[in-house]
């Protein structure tokens, strides 16, 4: 078993803190390499069968250097294929993700219609890096499948988005007809089953993300502050700015506090980990919003680093549900537990 | 350390014990009075089933329990929605790890046995003039010789003192060197409340409570035997007295919050907000909000346990807990409406005193008291964050 602090040491030798946004495909490669790609796969499919912790600590090491690599959605679509055991290429599928192939679930809504021949036209939003990509795990209407991109009626159109260490993608369908052989789960229980086992690993992963890029954007902030002079002393010494960074730090821990103990609990419902998703944002939100203020003008130039989590932050917060719609969820939920 | 099925075992002991013996009916207490009287019976009631000091050592009827098996009893006692300890909290904790570090064998065979059948103590140490600033305390303590033994006499006030109009004794921090470093010249003495020259008097809370007392102390004669520690070394053992609850108070309120999430649910239900989005946001934030300082509650005694805790740590649980408390507090305000306008006779001794307004005044003793929201921030900004202090030596 591997312990969770080695493969966090790893992950900072792998990818240092210093160096934010690394390239994206020597970076993939990297990835590749240390086998996190099937970190969530099961020792029997070949994987490392790690937990939704180890998950967790690595997407933590990727959201605190601002990573390009699509980790998140590529581990989400690995692990739709493994979770669909009636899926003839299964094996094939699995060993190929595994190597470093890119098939990434999408992780925005759909607008699709059907024709009467069958055949799929629309749009699959929120498909990261498609240019990496050989195939996308789509919600396909009434199934999950995937789509190869060298299918005929398939193309991406890339959506530029404010947060430079991603790049989105729009999965276009004009009378894409499904071939069944790539049919991941068809019909709404088995459609629904799916994305319920999908959805926590997203939550979880999102949240960590989230998280590690607080704590960096705010050690960024509190060493500006102690290198940044005014009236004669590091702005750190100001008691104004102190306090502020403090509760900075108290809503990251408790934040991170909630996101280990929920990756430990499997009894955790989907509704309590979205709304683990949502807390971790908002902090992430808040600590990034902050720290361009406690920057100044430096804060608001391409130069510093301080936007580029901030806009991540921004987009994180869309992801897999917004904010409103956990909130409301998790009221509900709360709500009849308490009936 | 403690196996699992060890732990669920005292779990099922603990829970089986409360079914039976737990008081259902605390919450009617309408008085100050009969609070106190309810909290005295219930502390001898676990002092009986050997639950009231599992972290005294061994030697002592129900001490010896690991901080994991404390963790347990304390959830059990939250989760059976058992009275807090509050009029033996300064006893059972601060007087006890005062007593244990740093007092004489004889003070130890003295008080010991007295707190387990019931005696009572408070905190002197703040003043009106030391609050967060606490080593300025002023409280001044003279040496003067008496035919049976040396004494000091005590001249000065403190405030904010947890229950003192019930207490029989009292930690108290007095000034006896004014030259030099302002921490070095204080001690640390155990007064008895009984004494001449000691009057209480309690402060009138904008709650209608009236959980805090001042004490004013006119030539109280206190002999030098009742000294903890040495002369000028009242600063350090000051420090053992406070380490001594490290995290079990916060993690046992963190989930007695969590338990009272239905209050918020059924004012909910009974002003037919069922389906009003906004108010479902906020709620439902709220509750992941409650979450999150359960889970940091328990990270901290967790790291205590395993040793691995960092300086400012505690800061955080606290400033957490506070944030969430008076969250909680607002939206059950907000929810009832005009009706929480209306004064209506309050329970003590609870988060929940049945009245909201009396709810969110109450918060406020966990923003400022215990060390204020502000000096925590200061702890987390420049002991875990290393911010630097401001210079010092600034003259108005």
């Amino acid at each position: 078993m591997i312990e969770l602090n080695e493969l966090t040491d790893a992950a900072q030798k792998a990818f240092p803190a210093d160096q934010l946004s690394p390239a994206r495909d020597a970076s993939w490669q990297l990835v590749a390499e240390m086998g996190w790609l099937m970190i969530r796969t099961p020792e029997d499919d070949g994987g490392l069968g790690l937990g939704r912790e180890a998950s967790a600590a690595i997407h933590f090491e990727m959201g605190r250097v601002l990573s390009r690599v699509p980790l998140i959605p590529a581990q989400l679509g690995l692990q739709a294929v493994i979770a669909s055991t009636d899926f003839a290429e299964r094996a094939a599928w699995i060993e190929r993700l595994s190597a470093g192939e890119y098939a990434p679930l999408h992780m925005l809504s759909t607008k699709l219609t059907t024709g009467s021949d069958g055949a799929v036209s629309g749009t699959i939003s929120g498909v990261f890096d498609a240019d990496l990509a050989v195939a996308v795990v789509a919600k396909l209407p009434d199934a999950y499948a995937l789509v190869p991109l060298d299918a005929a009626g398939v193309s991406i159109v890339e959506r530029p988005v404010w947060d430079t260490s991603r790049r989105l993608f729009d999965l276009v369908l004009d009378g894409y007809k499904p071939d069944p052989a790539n049919t991941l789960a068809q019909g709404d229980a088995a459609v629904k089953a799916l994305h319920d086992a999908l959805s926590p690993e997203a939550h979880i992963a999102l949240a960590a993300d989230c998280l590690g890029g607080a704590v960096a954007a705010l050690d960024l902030t509190v060493e500006y502050t102690k290198m940044r002079k005014q009236f004669d002393r590091p702005i750190a010494m100001f008691q104004a700015l102190k306090h502020r960074a403090a509760d900075l730090k108290t809503r990251i821990v408790a934040a991170e506090a909630l996101l280990w103990n929920r990756a430990r609990d499997e009894e955790a419902t989907v509704t309590q980990l979205g709304a683990l998703k949502t807390l971790a944002a908002e902090v992430y939100q808040f600590v990034t919003e902050e720290a361009i203020q406690f920057h100044g003008g430096i804060g608001l130039t391409d130069e510093h680093p301080c936007h580029l989590f901030m806009k991540r932050a921004m987009l994180n917060l869309q992801l897999c549900g917004s904010p409103d719609l956990w909130k409301e969820r998790s009221g509900r939920e709360a709500l009849a537990s308490f009936a | 350390m403690a196996s699992d099925t060890h732990l669920e075992g005292l779990r099922a002991e603990v829970r089986n014990w409360l079914a039976a013996n737990a008081p259902k009916d605390w919450r009617s207490a309408r008085t100050h009075q009969d609070f106190f009287k309810s909290q005295r019976a219930w502390f001898l009631k676990l002092v009986e089933g050997g639950y009231a000091i599992p972290h005294w050592p061994a030697e002592w009827p129900g001490g010896g329990r690991s901080l994991a098996e404390q963790k347990v009893i304390y959830e059990e006692l939250a989760a059976a929605d058992a009275p807090r300890l509050l009029l033996s909290f300064v006893s059972t904790f601060h007087a006890f790890s005062t007593l244990e570090e740093c007092g004489t064998e004889e003070q130890k065979k003295r008080y010991m046995p007295r707190i387990l059948e019931g005696e009572t103590w408070c905190q002197g140490f703040s003043e009106p003039n030391a609050g967060s600033d606490l080593a300025a305390l002023k409280c001044k303590a003279e040496r003067v010789s008496r035919p049976d033994g040396d004494v000091y006499v005590i001249n000065g006030q403190k405030v904010w003192s947890t229950m003192a109009q019930y207490a029989d004794k009292c930690l108290l921090l007095v000034r006896t060197n004014s030259d030099g470093v302002k921490q070095a010249g204080i001690t640390y003495l155990l007064m008895d409340m009984k004494a001449p020259g000691v009057s209480v008097r309690p402060i009138h809370q904008i709650q209608h409570d009236e959980e805090f007392a001042e004490i004013f102390l006119d030539n109280v004669e206190i002999p030098v035997t009742e000294r903890v520690g040495e002369e000028g070394a009242g600063w350090a053992v000051a420090q053992a007295t406070l380490a001594s609850e490290r995290g079990l108070t916060l993690m046992e309120l963190s989930y007695r919050l969590r338990g009272s999430l239905y209050r918020v649910a059924k004012l909910i239900r009974d002003h037919g907000h069922e389906n009003d989005q906004g108010i479902l946001r906020d709620f439902g934030a709220l509750v992941a909000q409650v979450d999150s300082i359960c889970a940091i509650a328990d990270q901290f005694l967790d790291n205590r346990i395993k040793g691995i805790e960092r300086v400012g740590d505690a800061s955080n649980v606290k400033n957490s807990y506070s944030r969430a408390l008076r969250a909680y507090s607002l939206l059950g305000v907000r929810l009832g409406g005009i009706d929480e306008q209306y004064i209506a006779p309050i329970t003590f001794g609870d988060l929940n005193t049945g009245n909201w307004m009396a709810d969110f005044m109450n918060s406020y003793a966990w923003t400022i008291a215990g060390g204020s929201e502000e000096v925590q921030r200061n702890i987390i900004a420049e002991r875990m964050l290393e911010m630097p202090r401001e210079p010092k030596g600034w003259v108005l």
